[in-house]
């Protein structure tokens, strides 16, 4: 199943009935074939009924959902500070920019797989290597996609700006950073689908608690069932995430409305 | 206060490089003029004949390439921080804080100067109603008419009680009525805070009606009258206006500007 799902940008509260039918002709689809599967030549652990799957999810521990969700929310805090602090000085130097500007278009294009080796090759903490690995990831598009939007900030409303000779943090507190809202909550959405997709690979090595490491505990046992229950979780926790993002969104863009 | 400080302008210079073509573009060639405290100036020219050059140099967003441009003894490029408070701009177009509320945008200068928060709401509110606005303090600008957005933002000019005002065709996208109307408020209220005032414009009636003193700037801000509008009958404002329309057209003085 595909983590990729269009984003609403106002709180969708309603529950289209399309996607209820779709959702139903998949489920029902799935159950026949866990029925069918011995006839089929499939082996029956690898399309659990849903009675099976109903079952694990029940055994999920609220715990590990915690913690992943610990790990994503800190991880993502630490990398829009660091993010939004780079691009407030690259915007301020040009000659920063011409420097570090390379530098992360690289960091951008290593694999988060490489990234997750080196971590744990790099770092004996597990919380450590799971902070850098989801740091790395999403701070840069934190810091492209604030540098872009601090440019794209209207030459009109900078020059206002200045003509009453702001200092330089009331410059950016005033003027820049409310002007590249709109687009921060954009990155934190994009960035939100990302982390939760990097923590469950990153939990997956080396991890003894969260969900990537409940997903390789499944499957060790070849219980699709876990699996399934698990990947339910994350799906739905991208969810719960976006819509509060949304809201939060909602509440401090009314102005635009 | 003791009342503003006379503006000295002495062989200005602005030369730009075209990014594109390297061409160098004279904006300014060796202006002098010389602004007396509290005066009322009207700045005219056509498009391009380098006005809105000359306003950012005023401001200080820009540096002169040659000559000087002082407020007193100071440079607004040079010396920017020393300005805060003392000069205060309504643009052509309101510029106003989409994300603030009327109240907010009118207060935003007086937060730079670090004014207490009772008094900000107090001086922003003050003017705020004088402009007529009084009901709306609370809107967002998307809820405001353009002539409404346009009084916030000289609100937030007067706010600052600045020795210096300066507004770059800020009336010039309103409609005949509400920029007229404007205008009166803006000059009546410039000449009441003892501000220098120096306004941009292309529209004759415009510069006629400021008052004081009219600028006739020619291609590259070259200086083509200087009139003194006191000593014109109002009956030979027709002339007036037929005379600087002719200075702007030819590039060169109208005889019928001597006097």
């Amino acid at each position: 199943m595909a983590l990729e799902t269009p984003r609403e940008s106002v709180p969708d509260t309603s529950f289209p009935k399309q996607t209820l039918v779709s959702l139903l002709i998949f489920a029902a689809a799935w159950e026949a074939l866990s029925h069918l599967a011995p006839y089929l030549g499939i082996p029956p652990f690898a399309v659990p009924s849903l009675m099976k799957i109903g079952r694990s999810i029940a055994t999920i521990t609220p715990l590990d959902i915690v913690v992943t969700l610990a790990r994503v929310i800190g991880a993502l805090i630490i990398s829009f500070v660091l993010g939004v602090l780079g691009a407030m000085a690259m915007y301020r130097s040009q000659t920063l920019d011409n420097y570090l500007h390379p530098m992360i278009r690289i960091l951008m294009a290593v694999p988060v797989v490489s990234w997750i080796l080196f971590a744990v090759l790099w770092f004996p903490g597990v919380e450590f290597r799971i902070a850098f690995v989801l740091v790395v990831v999403c701070g840069p598009v934190f810091l492209v996609d604030s540098l872009d939007a601090m440019r794209g900030v209207s030459r009109d409303l900078r020059n206002m700006m200045l003509s009453f000779r702001p200092t330089t943090t009331d410059y950016f507190v005033k003027l820049m950073l409310p002007a590249i809202l709109p687009s921060v909550f954009t990155s934190w959405k994009v960035n939100i689908s990302l982390a939760i997709r990097v923590v469950t690979i990153a939990e997956l090595v080396g991890a003894v608690t969260g969900i990537g490491h409940q997903l390789s505990v499944a499957q060790e046992l070849f219980s699709v069932a876990d699996v399934f229950a698990w990947t339910i979780v994350l799906v739905a926790l991208l969810f719960l995430l976006e819509a509060l993002v949304a809201r939060i969104e909602h509440r401090l863009l009314r102005w635009r409305t | 206060m003791n009342g503003p400080p006379p503006i000295s302008v002495r062989g200005l210079r602005k030369v730009f490089r075209q990014t594109t073509s390297g061409q160098s573009v004279v904006a300014i060639d060796r202006l002098d003029l010389t602004i007396a405290p509290k005066e009322v100036v009207a700045i005219v020219g056509q498009t391009g004949c380098g006005k809105s050059t000359f306003f950012d140099l005023m401001i200080g967003l820009d540096k002169p390439t040659e000559g000087t441009l002082n407020i007193g003894d100071h440079s607004p490029f040079a010396d920017f921080d020393y300005f805060r408070g003392k000069i205060a701009t309504v643009f052509q177009q309101d510029r106003l804080l989409p994300w603030r509320s009327a109240l907010d945008n009118a207060k935003l200068p007086l937060e730079l100067l670090r004014v207490p928060e009772p008094e900000q709401r107090e001086r922003a509110l003050k003017w705020l109603t004088r402009l007529g606005l009084g009901k709306f303090v609370n809107a967002y600008p998307h809820e405001l008419s353009g002539g409404m957005r346009q009084r916030v933002a000289i609100a937030r000019a007067f706010a600052v009680q600045p020795e210096i005002l300066l507004a770059d065709e800020a009336f010039g996208h309103l409609d005949e009525v509400t920029a007229a109307e404007l205008r009166g408020e803006f000059l009546a209220l410039a000449r009441e805070c003892g501000s220098t005032a120096i306004l941009i414009t292309h529209q004759l009636e415009e510069a006629i009606a400021v008052g004081d003193r009219i600028v006739v700037f020619g291609k590259s801000a070259k200086l083509l009258a200087d009139i003194h509008v006191g000593q014109w009958d109002a009956a030979d404002y027709g002339t007036l206006r037929e005379a600087i329309q002719a200075t702007l057209q030819s590039n060169a003085p109208d005889p019928r500007l001597t006097r």
